[in-house]
């Protein structure tokens, strides 16, 4: 292994993800800036389990009428957070376990979920740019950041065998975007899962408070009848 | 010439009208003098306020929702809207909100400051934006929450689009039917300008209506009656346009035994500051209603039929007053599910014959708690009863939510939009269509007009009174 990808797979991955902690460090400290809003009204539910609901509904896509016409939508959503899994997991199976990726089936096995996620990718960029409606709500940042990821999922299929000594720049280039991503991804929309238990928790409080979380069935009635308020 | 690609469609091109904020201003209204109404400035800078309102008011659960969107566009399946004109992808929930996203991004997203063409960020140039940003709102959607259950990142898009309202009404810059309501209920307390006499008069007139029509003697409405076991607050409709609902509520409470009455003040349980996104019109009217409900010592208050006010009253309202609930407050329906638990009335569900489904209003269902209550009344007083599909969280909006119904000028996108639900209705083969709501009586009727759909609209307390068996004495 040439030194210079020993340092872009140990010390400038490490700058990166500090760099990365820090400002999402800021990020966080941004979103309670503002101020939280205050229920004073009698419960009609339970906000905890309003807000337990509202974290696990993306495992629930039953729960979301749009997904349960969309079937085909939460698949590719769960290949490809499955292929980011993986890439990530990579990152750090490289340098500090490689002895794993010198089992062949795990490294199939890796290639199979992050080549699955590359397909994906260039399946959401083709809708991004042929469905009209999310073509007007796209941003710049919304095609390069997916863009980019189809080309880190690209990278880390051929980086995963880990050969570096007879395809060293394939590792480079993995480890070369993994550091540029660590970098933009808390400018970019990518920087969403910081968001997204901030956002589902609050929604989950006070629709759980109003016992609209968890969804209830409109049904027919029990022996008890509807619940007492 | 057809439309052009990402063009609004022409109700949203729907000019500033201002000509009743002229008469309010000439009038000197104590309302406009006293700066709670306010009015439209051409000579302002109004961009220059709308972003410092912006930046006073947001809170947490807002900044997460205007952050939080990754533009999957998952929402366009959910809203009327979008379904309704699939070809004009300016209809999606992420696009509507987008309009207002792209402010506070340039205003307070560190990347939308730094390089605002990046993430399609921008500020608004002149009072014409805010004006568009009005149409939209207002204008395209009925804020009826069904994309904020469809959004898997949880963006509280019908939240964004009241906030955005709340800024602009705070402008002037709001539609004219919007405001003129804003102004009756400053004015006079309630939304259609119901004077006391009036009311007085009123409800006078269905007392003796109802005497005369059930033969039943000593049937009371009672007024600013103290220590009642519950206040009961109404809809100005009820007043004006449809006495039959508080005349069948007066009925029921009095073959149940109730101790009841109305306040003289405070009756209107309406709230146009949930539409107009004024808080602190939301919080006046709701105060009155808290206070007349202490004043009459009342055990709770009870909210009649209505969608937009049961939210209002019993969930908004205390949070934009300030205070906390110390006073049960709950819809009529949950009071007739007591009634008929407790055997307090007997109904004979043969007496309603025809098929019946149920609209669930968006108000009661997506942000407040009652699904089941109003089904469990039906079935005890319905032969026929139906769920259209889909229902209950899912249900569409009747399509007049959001005050849609005061703003005549979006109403040939609104009936556009309503295409959803006449298909919804005519799929059910109901004859009447129940809904708690009286906004949704008017949303409801108006989609059957259009589209020439066989069904008449009924509330909850109309079926249960013409269920009400021989058997029913007052308790
Ligand atoms: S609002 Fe939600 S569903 Fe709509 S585009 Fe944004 S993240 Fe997707
Ligand atoms: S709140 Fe309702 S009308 Fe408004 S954008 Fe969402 S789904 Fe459409």
């Amino acid at each position: 292994m040439s030194p210079f990808l020993r340092v872009l797979e140990n010390e400038v991955q490490i700058v990166a993800l500090l760099f990365l902690a820090s400002v999402y460090v800021f990020r966080i400290l941004w979103i309670l800036r503002f101020e939280p809003t205050r229920e004073r009204t009698r419960p009609a539910g339970s906000k905890r389990e309003g807000i337990a609901y509202s974290l696990l509904s993306i495992s629930m896509p039953w729960s979301m009428e749009a997904l349960r016409k969309k079937p085909g939508f939460y698949v590719q959503f769960l290949i490809f957070h499955l292929g980011v899994t993986a890439a990530i997991a990579a990152t750090f199976i490289i340098p500090y376990r490689p002895e794993l990726f010198r089992t062949k089936a795990v490294v199939l096995l890796f290639q199979i979920i992050i080549g699955a996620a590359f397909v994906v990718g260039l399946m959401r960029l083709r809708r991004r740019l042929r469905n009209p409606a999310v073509r007007l709500i796209s941003t710049p940042d919304d095609y390069f950041s997916l863009i980019l990821m189809i080309l880190y999922f690209a990278a880390a299929v051929l980086a995963v065998p880990n050969r570096f000594p007879t395809a060293e720049w394939t590792l480079v280039l993995f480890f070369g975007l993994t550091a540029f991503f660590l970098v933009y991804v808390p400018f970019s929309k990518i920087s969403h899962y910081l968001y997204y238990p901030f956002a589902r928790y609050v929604l989950g409080k006070t629709l759980g408070h109003r016992g609209v979380f968890p969804i209830k069935e409109a049904k027919e009635e029990t022996a008890f009848g509807p619940p007492e308020k | 010439m057809g439309r052009q690609k990402n063009e609004p469609p022409p109700a949203l091109k729907s000019p500033l009208e201002t000509s009743s904020q002229e008469r309010a201003r000439a009038a000197n209204l104590g309302s406009v003098a006293e700066g709670r109404l306010k009015l439209y400035d051409p000579q302002a800078d109004n961009v220059r306020k709308f972003l410092d309102l912006l930046g006073r008011k947001i809170n947490r659960p807002l900044a997460l929702s205007f952050a939080a969107c990754v533009h999957c566009g998952l929402c366009a399946e959910s809203c009327h809207y979008a379904l309704a004109r699939p070809d004009d992808p300016t209809m999606t929930p992420a696009y509507k909100a987008d309009q207002i996203r792209r402010i506070f991004k340039r205003h307070k997203d560190w990347t939308g400051r730094i390089i605002p063409w990046w993430v399609h960020a921008r500020y608004p140039r002149d009072d014409a934006d805010l004006n568009l940003l009005k149409n939209i709102v207002f204008g395209a959607c009925s804020a009826c929450r069904r994309c904020t259950l469809n959004c898997p990142m949880g963006v509280d898009t019908a939240a964004l689009v009241r906030f955005t309202r709340g800024l602009l009404t705070e402008l002037g810059i709001v539609p004219e039917g919007i405001f003129n309501v804003n102004r009756d209920q400053w004015e006079t307390g309630n939304q259609m300008a119901v004077t006391e006499e009036d009311y007085l008069e009123t409800i006078a007139w269905v007392r003796e209506e109802l005497e005369s029509e059930t033969g039943i003697r000593g049937i009371e409405i009672p007024v600013d009656r103290t220590d009642c076991d519950f206040l009961y607050v109404i809809n100005p409709r009820e007043i004006k346009f449809d006495p039959r609902s508080l005349s069948d509520a007066a009925r029921i409470f009095h073959l149940a035994g109730e101790k009841w009455t109305l306040p003289k003040r405070g009756w209107d349980m309406t709230n146009y500051g949930l539409f107009s996104g004024d808080d602190s019109l939301g919080a006046y009217i709701a105060e009155n209603v808290y206070q007349a409900a202490a004043w009459l010592r009342s055990g709770r208050i009870v909210i009649s039929e209505c969608g937009h006010g049961y939210r209002s009253t019993r969930w908004e309202g205390y949070n934009w007053a300030g205070r906390d609930q110390t006073v049960p407050t709950e819809s009529v329906v949950i009071t007739l599910v007591r009634y008929l638990r407790q055997g307090r009335i007997k109904v004979d569900s043969a007496k309603n014959p025809e098929p019946v489904t149920f609209h669930d209003s968006c108000n009661i269902a997506r942000s407040g708690d009652l699904v089941e209550e109003p089904r469990w009344v039906l079935r005890r007083v319905c032969a026929d009863f139906r769920e259209m599909e889909p229902h209950g969280r899912e249900n569409f909006c009747c399509t007049g939510g959001g005050g849609l119904l005061s703003t005549p000028e979006y109403r040939s996108l609104r009936l556009e939009a309503a295409k959803i639900k006449a298909e919804q209705l005519q799929a059910t083969g109901a004859k009447l269509v129940c809904t708690m709501c009286h906004n949704c009586v008017d949303g409801l009727a108006d989609v059957i007009k259009h589209y020439k759909l066989n069904l008449k609209v009924v509330q909850i307390l109309e079926l249960v009174s013409r269920a009400l068996a021989s058997g029913n004495v007052q308790s």
